[in-house]
């Protein structure tokens, strides 16, 4: 029996600021019905549903167990991850390794509108004894974070603004993204200060959406029109103290690469991949992601980004998409959404947002503030 | 599908809710330990595992690294460190503007492998720099209760020499 595993159906909504005319089913609903018809199956042939959330960022406790209806799992096995996307993704490609089912769907929602008090949730998400006491924004720790780095790195702020730039400009070809636009590094550096050096627009905004990915065994897969191949996945989780974090580097996306890149085989990742989802949260992540994941070297970074190096016509193209700079945040969801963003590289299908030659991609996801956890995934054409 | 879209989002019809739960959160025997040498004595109680050289603060019963048990392994460091990194802070945990800004750094703690988190005082924010020496400024000992709000932040060594905790 073949190890290998695929994903076979990609289905989503477009990520948008707002959804009052839908509910978070009725968008998993949409999403899942463009899945199974883009795998080419229905939600009778799925045999196992993983979907991935978390309570607070829904405002319903036990939000799990709202899952069924909306992908067709009633009385079906299912299982929720309430962690990053990727780790869903992983679990669902340990069912199919195992041989418990031939086809997974994997499914991640986000209705970030429906939260009138945000920045309370992320607080709460503090350590009570130690992390608590100062009652500012989360934010402030991306601020700390994104500080250490540019000291460690001799990084400027201009390559930070400048990844912020690219992937608003990809944004414009991709037109399912609501952020597309062409500003300069100025008008980065010139939006409001939130937690400094972090600056508005260095921010993903957020965003309401739904993504279901399909995933088939080989045997599953050969029968569906567009497999694309899992590689490799990792994932892995830091230290949750503020105080033992790796502030200037993250350390968890270069265990999950590491972990993607020895299943994968891949020994050489600058050279074997060809173009990167990664996440961009924040605009600095996707310098620190871009690092941890061996694209680039620590001192090279900016030069790359300066240079246009991970521009759509690059010679490693970064967030094609234009990740979630430009196309929005949905927290629980983003990593899926990367991920389905890579599969439309891979099978030809981002029209203006086209790779040329995008045979071999990777994710890299992160579970957002104050986490340090995170994935990484390989797919491939073949 | 077909729906009828709204067209005007105040039509759509919304449900309020909150999640009015409460929490009441012990520190441990770490931390309690800590907070206790914090009120009593003005300086910071750690644990140090001798095999990996890691000094905890905040401290922990044992090293995440080898596993290994420290509740035997005490020691205290003073109130002092350097900026390892810091923001400059504009919005409040609601997303209200902050005026004025206010700086919160990670300060490492000499003798540590960890650090706290906390208000820069006594300076401007672009007097700030990584890596600068600040020391802990503390609520006045009758006034310490044993929680973080007794650190009220730490400030340049310049400005307020180090001398003996009261």
């Amino acid at each position: 029996m073949s190890d290998r595993v695929a994903v076979v159906g990609v289905g989503a909504v477009p990520p948008r600021p707002l959804s009052v005319d839908r509910s978070y089913r009725e968008l998993g609903f949409e999403s899942a019905t463009r899945a199974y018809g883009d795998a080419g199956v229905t939600h009778q042939d799925i045999e196992s549903f993983i979907s991935v959330c978390e309570d607070f960022h829904e405002g319903t406790s036990i939000t799990d167990e709202y899952t069924p209806d909306q992908l067709g799992a009633v009385l079906q096995p299912v299982h929720t991850i309430a962690g990053d996307g990727l780790q869903g993704v992983a679990a669902a490609v340990m069912l199919i390794r195992t041989g418990i089912a031939d086809l997974v769907a994997v499914e991640a929602h986000c209705k970030t509108s429906n939260i009138l008090t945000h920045e309370q949730v992320l607080a709460m998400a503090l350590d009570p004894t130690y992390e608590r006491a100062l009652r500012v924004t989360p934010h402030f720790v991306a601020g700390m974070e994104m500080r250490r780095y540019l000291h460690e790195t001799g990084s400027s702020e201009d390559a930070v603004a400048m990844v912020v730039v690219k992937n608003r400009r990809h944004a414009l070809g991709n037109p399912v993204a609501a952020y597309g636009g062409i500003l300069s590094p100025d008008d980065v550096l010139a939006s409001a200060a939130v937690c400094e050096p972090l600056r508005e627009l260095e921010i993903s905004p957020n965003s309401d959406g739904a993504v279901v990915l399909v995933l088939a065994s080989e045997e599953a897969a050969r029968r569906t029109p567009k497999p694309v191949w899992i590689r490799g996945v990792g994932w892995a989780s830091g230290t949750p103290w503020l105080a033992g974090r790796s502030w200037g580097q993250a350390s968890y996306a270069g265990v999950a690469a590491e972990m993607a890149y020895r299943m994968a085989g891949i020994t050489q990742p600058d050279r074997e991949i060809r173009f990167a989802e990664i996440d961009d949260t924040y605009a600095y992540k996707e310098l620190q992601h871009l690092e941890a994941a061996q694209l680039a070297p620590r001192a090279d970074v900016t030069r790359m980004v300066m240079e246009g190096e991970t521009r759509r016509g690059g010679r490693l193209p970064v967030n094609p998409s234009g990740g979630s700079l430009g196309m929005g945040y949905c927290f629980d969801a983003t990593a899926l959404y990367r991920t389905a963003e890579a599969v439309r590289q891979i099978r030809g299908e981002a029209g203006r947002a086209q790779v040329a030659q995008a045979t071999t991609g990777l994710v890299v996801s992160w579970r957002g503030i104050p986490t340090q956890s995170g994935g990484a995934m390989v797919l491939s054409a073949d | 599908m077909t729906r009828k879209s709204i067209t005007n989002v105040s039509q759509a019809r919304v449900w309020r809710g909150t999640m009015p739960v409460q929490y009441l959160y012990t520190a441990g025997v770490a931390g309690e330990r800590f907070f206790q040498t914090l009120r009593r004595k003005g300086v910071f109680a750690v644990t140090t595992c001798a095999e990996c050289q890691v000094t905890y603060l905040p401290p922990r019963l044992y090293c995440e690294r080898c596993f290994a048990d420290l509740s035997g392994a005490w020691a205290e460091v003073a109130p002092s460190g350097r900026v390892h990194t810091y923001t400059v802070v504009h919005e409040d945990q609601d997303g209200r503007p902050l005026d004025p800004p206010q700086v919160v750094a990670f300060v490492r703690i000499d003798g540590t492998s960890g650090g706290l988190i906390g208000r820069l005082l006594h300076l401007r924010p672009q007097d700030v720099q990584v890596e600068m020496p600040v020391d802990a400024v503390l609520a006045p000992p009758r006034r310490r209760r044993g929680g973080m709000d007794d650190i009220t932040g730490f400030a340049p060594r310049r400005v307020l020499p180090r001398r003996r905790t009261p």
